[in-house]
C-alpha cells in the first residue's frame, strides 16, 4: 500500500467514537498517568494486540503485555480458601517520575519528556543501542530491535509513528501521538471491560485521582523508587472462578 | 641425500610466522564477525529482551580487570619501593595498556548502532555510569602510556616512575571501580546492586590481572631469552595468596550476607547461582578459581615454577567463570518475572519464561578477534620493550 493512502485512524473516527476517547479536562500542567483496574481487568489481551497494530510494533516485540499471577499463563492459583482463581497485571512502560532507564542513558536518547506530561520517551535518532536503559528499567518492559523490524505482511503498518531503526531500543510512548490530538492512548480507548483510565495526575478533582485514592491504588515495586505513573486498583473482592 | 639437506632438515623451525599468521587470522575473523553483525544487526547473537548483555559486556568486564589488576601490581610495586618486580614492570605496564585498549574496543559490538557512538561525546548524560567509565577509561589509557614511556627511557628517572605509579595506582583502581558501578547502581538488578561489587571487581582484578602476569612472565621466558629474575615467581605465588584469600573473602561475605537477611528478590537471583541453573560454574569457580590456585601458592608447591604458572592460569579461568555469574545471575531473572515473561525480540520466538542465552558463531568469533588483537599487541610490545638489548627475535626450537 502506497504511503500516502494510509489515513490516521484518529482522524477516520466517527464523532462519537471521538468524543469516547477525548481525554477531557486536564490541569495547566498535565502530568500523564494511568490506572488499571484488575478487578475489572479479564486477560484478554485486547489492549496488547491495540497497541501493536497502533504503534506498528515489529513481530516478536510487545510493549504492552498481560501477566497473569501464579506460576503459568493460563492456569488459575488456588486461592486461600481452596477455590480457583486468576487475575492479570498488565504489564507496559510505567512511565516513571524517577526513571532508572534515563538515568544510567549515557546520550539522553532516553529522557523525561516535560512538554508532554512528564511521559518518558525515546528517542531513537540518539539512541547507540547500549542496552544499558534494558538492565537498568525494573519492570522489563523495554524491547531492542535486534534485526530488521519485521511486519506480518507488506503494508501492515499504519505508519501512525515512526518505524525504529535496527539497533535501538522501543517501548511504550503512552500513545503520545494520540495524545497530541486530545485522544486517550489507544489501550485505554480499546479495552472491553474498561479496566483503564487515563488522566492528569497533577489534577485531583480528576477521575484518575479520585479513583486512585478511592480504591488506594499502588503502584508496581514502589519499593525501588522509581515512583510510577501507572497505578494498580487491586479488587475490593475475593473473586473465585 | 647430502650432508647439506641433512643439516637444513635438521634446522630448528621458527615459530614466529605461525604465531603472527594464528593472530593476525584472529583479527580478520574477529573483523568479518564484527562486520557480518553490522549489516544484520544483533539478532545473529545468542541475545534476547531478557539477557540482552552477554560475551561482549563479559569481556569488557575481564578485560578491564586484568587491565587495573596488572597495572596495581605494577604501580603498587614501585611505591613500595619492591626491588622484586623491577623486572616484570615493563611487561605488566604492556599488558594493562594493551588490555584497556582492546576492552574500550570490545564495547563496539555490543551496540546497535556503533556508528552513533559519537553521540556520547557529543552529548554526555552525566548521571550515566558509562559516560564516567569512558571518561575514566581514556584517562588510564594515557597514563598507561605514560607510564611505559617513563619505563623505557634509557636513563632510568627514579622520581619521575614514582610520580606516574602515584597517579597510576588510584586510576586503576577507580577504572575498574566505576566499571563495577555500570552494574551496581541499578536498583532493578538486586544481585548487582550491593556496594560490596566494587570491592570485589577490584579483588577479582588484583586475582586474574597477577595471573596474567605470571603466565606471560613464563611464555616469555620460555620463547625468548628474557630472565625475569631470581625467585620471581616464588614472589607472584605469595602475593597470589593474599590476593585470591582477599577475594574469597568478599564473595563470602556478600553470599553471607544475602542468604542470612534473605530479602526475596535478591535471595532468588542467589539461588540461581548456589542450586540453580548456574550452580555448576558457580562452584566451578569456586574450585578452580580459589580452592585450587589458593592451595597451591599458599603450600610449598609455590616454589616450583611450574604450578605457580598453572595456579595463575586457573585463577584467571575461576575469574573469568566470575565474570560471567555475575552478568548471567542478574540477566536470568527479571524483577517482574510472571508468565509469559518478556517477549524474546525475534520474529515467530514468542515469550521467554525461562530464558537461555547461548552466545553464536558470530559472538565467538568477535571474542577471537579480540583475544587476538590482545595478542598481537602484546607480543609487538613485548619484542620492542621487554626483550631489547638481548635476542629480540623469538627464539627459535
Ligand atoms: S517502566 Fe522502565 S522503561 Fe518505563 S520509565 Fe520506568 S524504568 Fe523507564
Ligand atoms: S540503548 Fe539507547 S536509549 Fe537505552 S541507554 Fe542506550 S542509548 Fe539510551
Amino acid at each position: 500500500m502506497p504511503e500516502d493512502t494510509k489515513v490516521s485512524p484518529i482522524e477516520a473516527l466517527p464523532e462519537a467514537a471521538r468524543e469516547y476517547g477525548a481525554i477531557g479536562e486536564v490541569s495547566d500542567e498535565p502530568r500523564w498517568g494511568m490506572a488499571i483496574d484488575t478487578e475489572r481487568c479479564i486477560g484478554c489481551w485486547s489492549c496488547a494486540v491495540i497497541c501493536k497494530s497502533e504503534n506498528d510494533i515489529p513481530l516478536g516485540m510487545w510493549w504492552n503485555r498481560i501477566l497473569t499471577k501464579g506460576d503459568d499463563l493460563d492456569t488459575p492459583t488456588v486461592g486461600e480458601f481452596g477455590g480457583l482463581e486468576m487475575s492479570w497485571v498488565p504489564l507496559a512502560c510505567q512511565h516513571c517520575d524517577d526513571p532508572p532507564c534515563m538515568k544510567v542513558c549515557p546520550t539522553s536518547a532516553t529522557f523525561v519528556d516535560v512538554e508532554h506530561g512528564r511521559l518518558v520517551a525515546v528517542n531513537q535518532e540518539d539512541c547507540i543501542g547500549c542496552r544499558y536503559c534494558m538492565a537498568a528499567c525494573p519492570y522489563g518492559v523495554r524491547v531492542f530491535n535486534w534485526g530488521e523490524p519485521e511486519q506480518p505482511a507488506e503494508g501492515f503498518d499504519l505508519g501512525m509513528v515512526e518505524a525504529r531503526p535496527v539497533g535501538s531500543v522501543e517501548k511504550c510512548t503512552m500513545c503520545i501521538h494520540r495524545l497530541i490530538e486530545g485522544q486517550v492512548p489507544s489501550c485505554v480507548w480499546s479495552c472491553p471491560a474498561q479496566a483503564r483510565i487515563f488522566g492528569d495526575l497533577n489534577d485531583p478533582d480528576g477521575e484518575l485521582v479520585r479513583v486512585i485514592e478511592e480504591r488506594g491504588g499502588t503502584q508496581l515495586l514502589e519499593e525501588k523508587g522509581t515512583k510510577p505513573k501507572v497505578y494498580y486498583l487491586e479488587p475490593r473482592r475475593r473473586r473465585s472462578l | 641425500m647430502s650432508v647439506a639437506t641433512a643439516a637444513r632438515a635438521r634446522e630448528p623451525r621458527s615459530w614466529g610466522p605461525t604465531w603472527y599468521g594464528l593472530l593476525v587470522g584472529g583479527m580478520v575473523v574477529g573483523l568479518v564477525c564484527f562486520v557480518y553483525q553490522w549489516v544484520n544487526g544483533l539478532a545473529v547473537t545468542g541475545l534476547s529482551n531478557t539477557i540482552s548483555w552477554g560475551m561482549y559486556i563479559i569481556a569488557f568486564m575481564f578485560l578491564v580487570g586484568v587491565s587495573a589488576g596488572g597495572l596495581i601490581v605494577a604501580a603498587g610495586a614501585e611505591l613500595v619501593g619492591s626491588e622484586r618486580f623491577a623486572s616484570l614492570q615493563r611487561l605488566a605496564v604492556i599488558l594493562s595498556g594493551t588490555a584497556i585498549l582492546v576492552a574500550a574496543i570490545s564495547i563496539l559490538p555490543d551496540l546497535g548502532r556503533p556508528q552513533f557512538v559519537w553521540r556520547m561525546i557529543r552529548q554526555p548524560h552525566w548521571t550515566s555510569p558509562l559516560i564516567w567509565d569512558v571518561i575514566i577509561i581514556t584517562v588510564y589509557l594515557t597514563i598507561a602510556g605514560i607510564d611505559l614511556y617513563v619505563l623505557t627511557r634509557p636513563e632510568p628517572r627514579p622520581g619521575l616512575l614514582r610520580t606516574v605509579a602515584f597517579v597510576a595506582l588510584p586510576t586503576a583502581v577507580l577504572v575498574h571501580s566505576i566499571t563495577a558501578w555500570i552494574f551496581g547502581l541499578l536498583v532493578a538488578r538486586p544481585f548487582w546492586n550491593t556496594a560490596l561489587l566494587a570491592p570485589m571487581f577490584i579483588s577479582s582484578a588484583l586475582v586474574s590481572g597477577l595471573g596474567l602476569l605470571i603466565v606471560t612472565t613464563f611464555i616469555v621466558q620460555r620463547v625468548t631469552d628474557w630472565e625475569p629474575g631470581r625467585g620471581v615467581y616464588d614472589d607472584l605465588g605469595r602475593l597470589m595468596v593474599w590476593f585470591i584469600a582477599a577475594d574469597g573473602f568478599l564473595l563470602f561475605a556478600e553470599i553471607l550476607t544475602t542468604y542470612a537477611s534473605r530479602v526475596p528478590d535478591h535471595l532468588k537471583q542467589l539461588n540461581v547461582l548456589l542450586v540453580g541453573r548456574l550452580a555448576p560454574v558457580f562452584w566451578a569457580e569456586v574450585a578452580i578459581g580459589v580452592v585450587v590456585p589458593f592451595a597451591i601458592c599458599a603450600s610449598g608447591l609455590r616454589r616450583r615454577r611450574g604450578w605457580v604458572v598453572a595456579a595463575g592460569a586457573l585463577a584467571m579461568v575461576g575469574v573469568f567463570a566470575k565474570r560471567i555469574n555475575i552478568v548471567m545471575t542478574s540477566m536470568f531473572m527479571p524483577l517482574v518475572g510472571l508468565a509469559p515473561g518478556i517477549p524474546n525480540g525475534r520474529p515467530g520466538q514468542g515469550f521467554a519464561p525461562d530464558p537461555i542465552y547461548i552466545p553464536t558463531w558470530v559472538e565467538a568469533g568477535i571474542l577471537i578477534g579480540l583475544a587476538s588483537s590482545f595478542g598481537l599487541l602484546v607480543t609487538l610490545g613485548v619484542r620492542r620493550f621487554v626483550v631489547t638489548g638481548r635476542v629480540p627475535s623469538i627464539r627459535t626450537g
